[in-house]
């Protein structure tokens, strides 16, 4: 019983990585493997045939994993793609403890910084990306355009890329391989209801106003938590941090305690923990402003419920998700996981996210994928010219409506800090339970 | 079955009907939740999981049968449904040995015994994470048919122990005795004579276990591996937007069961009408 | 000889049970307190041999006002269950007198639990929120003019959920416990003059008493581990010790979730112990 996960990880990626399909996919993996160390564009027909065969397992949020993109890629790129939602806190715990339950972990950055140097995952090549260069430079290197500030906290460039093939050391500037391929990010500030709150709401301290005593909420997974506590608290001048994305043991005990007199005081309603949660707090009412991310306020919206993901003057709260490959693919999977990667940024899927509010880590590419109206309203902050629909077909937003918030270039531009883990996680945590107990 | 109908009706007591009442309120109480499932079941194309009602449609219940967004409710239903069945079938046959078992001191009786009393009050949690903590160690991959089922099992165990033990002690041996004495054998003996009179008492297991694994959500966290069960799968849905489809869930499970068990209450009915009719 | 084989065959008949308990109960919870003991990092567990969880754990004001917490929604629910669960099986055992209709009865009461819990969690909320349906009717009733805030996200709603969910779990030991009892006693008492209320206090309830103990077990122990229904029906607002284990499952902190895991068991095992001290399960069963 000498158990440390990262060495069990190793040894089950290395003992079983080939023969856990059972021998008819073991075989395809073994050619996959043959043709994979060189020779693919030779083998047209072999690659074409064996691929079908590949099944690839993905697991996430609800948030990314969805069953549109499965089809997608049985229609382009013929193989299967099994998919698997969880909560957050479920995504990491089966990336660390199951390392061989999945084959690409789509996880966000923060849970990256966590869960990579477990060893449970392989870095990726990116010279193997034929759309590599049109991932934002955000990704990369921390700034949006040249001269914008890297944002505080887990910036996703921080945790995107290790040493090398074998290196779960997170590199200081980028390398050629990268841990997660970035698909998925937004900006996050406060929902509010506009109809049953009567003045306007401009900064992240209003969420702890008197006004809205019983009737305000906060999301409780404490990583993504404490950040927007912490916006609060700089915000109503009751704590000033030196980086709110790695905060000191005083900054976290001031802040928590901040909190605690808020709950105690009766300011909250409920706290949540599940996308659906924030819905259905907004929705029936039972809370008139709470953090909230982008897609849950078009769903309040989409039940024909005013909500508005109110932009605060002092910036949003980012996060951002990837995919990445577990340690035990080879062969052929594992071509066919680069496929599958490369197709991603390829635009289709960034068309997609982007049409539910969250931005596409390959803009360009998503471009080709939206009408010149769809791209206007979501990217560019201007007003819809006709109505602006869901990726299922449903309106979102009539004609002349605007984003909340404006262009990409706002909403990303503005970005105060980072979901992140700090070097005083474990204290933040104890921290953040007194909280909830309180 | 022995008991027919008396002749003459009984007159009932007062405390009959304040009791019948408070039942009444009991299922009330029960079915309180599944009220608001029913409703809103019905809420119209653009409508949310809670109040106010937006329309009024059967959308929700032909969504059931489409593909989801996020999730998959066939794949998953049939998962919990292949597992609560083994879990059934297991429970129901290792609770029935053991309750044979126990009918005679053996050494370690005890030990088994306190080992069913503690599976019942671990908390789930525990047993979740001691079998994946197991598992990863062992490096076994988990499976719903491996560490889910057990996970289950430990939980189903002691229920179905518990209602053997009942049962045993109230079982008059010399059935056994006077079947053995007219040469029938082990087998014979508990095919014709126990399992007859225990029956009932297995039936009462068997539901037991499969509706305790149906809905069983903490033991099959860490445990159910790369597939979830509806439990588990409803739970991963609800980090994307869900939709009334899981009230429509509810009302057609609730719907099904009712005509299941009305189909199975008539058919015993008439079985017993037609033994009547024949003695 | 005959001795031998039956003795050979009860081995025989309890070795599946046995095995299963082994692998999935008892090597499991070895595991668990041996990482206890460990260390931990933001993404591993590290084999040592520390106190460090159990040193935090105790030492901290927040695990007690936890328990406090939590041993008052086990009570709670324990006392409501209890007179609820009782009403109920006496009902079922004394007055409903065919089995087929007992069978019928207690199906009506299963039906509920085949829609999922977590389904039927989130349905309390149209059922008792601000706007929802209860509200509403109090309102259109004219007993309230504003809706009532403690109904949801509140004590009131973890332990009325419980309630729901495991007054069906001290029903059915304490009907098992009832029928076993002789109707004759009951006749005698009845013909000796007692009233109903004595027969109950005096006959009734002494001779249900290991079903009342089978039930207070498993409900006060489900209470004692729950956190779905602390966590969706408190709004994630209170601490339950099962939600503490199931958040630092989550944040991949194993050695604290076991060391709160060992603590919990071995309060658990203590509240059992006790109540096993009133009365003699096995033997009354």
């Amino acid at each position: 019983m000498t158990i440390d996960m990262k060495k069990s990880a190793k040894n089950l990626a290395t003992d079983t990585g080939v023969s856990r399909r059972g021998f008819v996919k073991g075989a395809a993996a073994v050619t996959g493997a043959a043709i994979g160390s060189g020779a693919i564009t030779g083998f047209p027909t072999i690659w074409a045939q064996n691929i079908k065969n590949v099944t690839l397992r993905q697991f996430g949020t609800g948030v990314s994993n969805i069953n549109a993109v499965a089809d997608k890629v049985k229609e382009d790129l013929g193989f299967t793609l099994q998919m698997t939602a969880l909560d957050s806190d479920a995504v990491a715990q089966r990336a660390v403890t199951q390392p061989n339950s999945f084959d690409i972990a789509d996880i966000e950055y923060w849970i990256c910084k966590k869960v990579f140097p477990a060893g449970t995952m392989q870095p990726m090549d990116t010279t193997k990306l034929k759309n590599y260069d049109a991932i934002s430079k955000l990704f990369i290197t921390g700034k949006l355009t040249p001269d914008s500030e890297i944002a505080q906290g887990t910036a996703p460039h921080t945790v995107g890329f290790v040493e090398g093939a074998d290196s779960v050391e997170f590199a200081s500037a980028p390398t050629q391989w990268m841990t997660l391929i970035p698909t998925i990010y937004n900006a996050d500030t406060l929902g509010i209801r506009p109809d049953l709150i009567d003045r306007p709401i401009d900064s992240w301290a209003d969420l702890l106003d008197p006004a809205f005593k019983g009737k305000a909420s906060i999301l409780n997974i404490p990583s993504i938590g404490i950040m927007d506590a912490a916006m609060v608290c700089e915000a109503m001048g009751e704590v000033s941090y030196g980086d709110k994305g790695n905060m000191t043991k005083e900054e976290i005990d001031k802040t928590i305690a901040v909190m605690i007199d808020a709950k105690k005081a009766g300011q909250f309603r409920a706290f949540w923990k599940s996308f659906d949660e924030s819905v259905n707090l907004m929705a029936s009412g039972e809370v008139v402003i709470q953090s909230m991310w982008s897609p849950a306020v078009a769903a309040v919206r989409s039940k024909g419920i005013a909500c508005k993901y109110q932009p605060l003057k002092e910036g949003y709260r980012a996060w951002g998700g990837g995919i990445g490959l577990a340690k035990h693919l080879s062969g052929l999977e594992l071509e066919a996981a680069y496929e599958y990667i490369d197709w991603y940024l390829s635009g289709w899927v960034g068309a997609y996210l982007n049409r539910q509010g969250y931005y596409s880590a390959a803009p360009a590419t998503a471009q080709k994928f939206m009408s010149e109206d769809e791209w206007g309203f979501w990217m560019e902050g201007k007003a819809a010219q006709g109505d602006i629909l869901s990726p299922d077909g449903k309106v979102m937003e009539k004609a002349g409506a605007v984003r909340d918030g404006g262009s990409y270039e706002e909403r990303m531009g503005s970005v105060a800090c980072w979901n992140s883990v700090m070097d005083e996680n474990k204290h933040m945590i104890r921290k953040w339970n007194e909280f909830i107990a309180a | 079955m022995t008991r027919s109908i008396p002749k003459t009706r009984e007159r009932r007591p007062l405390s009959f009907y304040i009791l019948a009442a408070f039942f009444a309120l009991f299922v009330l109480f029960l079915y309180g939740p599944m009220l608001t499932i029913f409703i809103l079941s019905f809420q119209g194309e653009n409508g949310g999981l809670t109040f106010p009602m937006n329309g009024f449609s059967f959308h929700w219940f032909g969504n059931l049968f489409e593909r989801q967004a996020v999730g998959d409710f066939g794949g998953s239903f049939a998962r919990s449904l292949k597992l609560g069945l083994i879990v059934m079938v297991v429970t129901v046959v290792v609770s029935f040995m053991a309750g044979l078992a126990f009918r005679r001191r053996f050494r370690g009786d005890s030990v088994i015994f306190y080992l069913a009393i503690a599976s019942l009050i671990v908390p789930s949690i525990l047993i979740s994470l001691g079998i994946g903590l197991l598992f990863n160690i062992i490096e076994w991959q988990p499976q719903w048919f491996t560490s889910a089922l057990g996970a289950h099992l430990t939980w189903t165990f002691p229920f179905g122990l518990l209602i053997m033990f009942a049962v045993f002690n109230r079982f008059d041996p010399s059935y056994e005795e006077a079947a053995r004495d007219l040469g029938a054998s082990n087998w014979q003996t508990i095919q014709y004579v126990v399992l007859p009179m225990v029956g009932p008492s297995l039936i009462g297991v068997a539901m037991f276990s499969f509706t305790l694994s149906y809905d069983e959500f903490a033991r099959t966290l860490m445990t159910a591996g790369a597939l979830n069960t509806l439990p588990l799968e409803i739970y991963g849905m609800t980090t994307n937007v869900t939709t009334p489809v899981l009230y429509a869930l509810g009302t057609v499970t609730t719907g099904f069961s009712f005509v299941v068990i009305g189909i199975a209450l008539g058919s015993v009915l008439l079985l017993r009408r037609r033994k009547g009719q024949k003695a | 000889m005959a001795s031998d084989t039956s003795k050979r065959s009860s081995y025989f008949l309890i070795s599946p049970m046995a095995a299963i308990f082994a692998i999935f109960l008892v090597i499991p919870l070895l595991t668990i307190v041996v990482v206890s003991f460990w260390d931990y990092d933001e993404y591993r567990i590290l084999p040592d041999f520390i106190f460090e969880n159990y040193s935090y754990l105790l030492g901290s004001s927040v695990t007690w006002k936890i328990y406090l917490n939590t041993l008052k929604y086990a009570a709670l629910t324990w006392g409501f269950t209890l007179l609820i669960g009782f009403t109920v099986a006496y009902f079922l055992a004394f007055h409903v007198r065919s089995l087929t209709w007992q069978i019928v009865l207690f199906m009506v009461c299963t039906i509920p639990f085949w829609t999922s819990n977590i389904i039927r969690m989130i349905s309390w909320i149209p059922f008792l929120g601000r706007n929802g349906l209860l509200n509403s009717a109090l309102i259109n009733l004219g007993i309230v003019d504003q809706p009532l805030e403690f109904l949801l996200f509140s004590d009131f709603a973890v332990v009325l959920a419980d309630v729901h969910l495991y007054t069906l779990f001290m029903v059915v030991p304490i009907f098992n416990s009832m029928m076993r009892i002789d109707r004759s006693l009951i006749e005698a008492a009845r013909d000796a003059g007692a009233s109903g209320f004595e027969t109950l206090k005096s006959v009734i309830v002494p001779l249900s008493k290991p079903g009342i103990a089978i039930g207070s077990i498993f409900v006060i122990t489900v209470v004692m581990g729950d956190f779905i229904t602390v966590r969706l029906m408190s709004g994630g607002q209170s601490a339950s010790v099962g939600l503490q284990i199931s958040n630092e499952i989550g944040l991949l902190q194993y050695p604290a979730a076991a060391a709160s895991a060992v603590v919990l068991l071995i309060t658990v095992l203590l509240i059992v112990t006790g109540l096993l001290r009133l009365v003699d399960i096995r033997k009354e069963l």
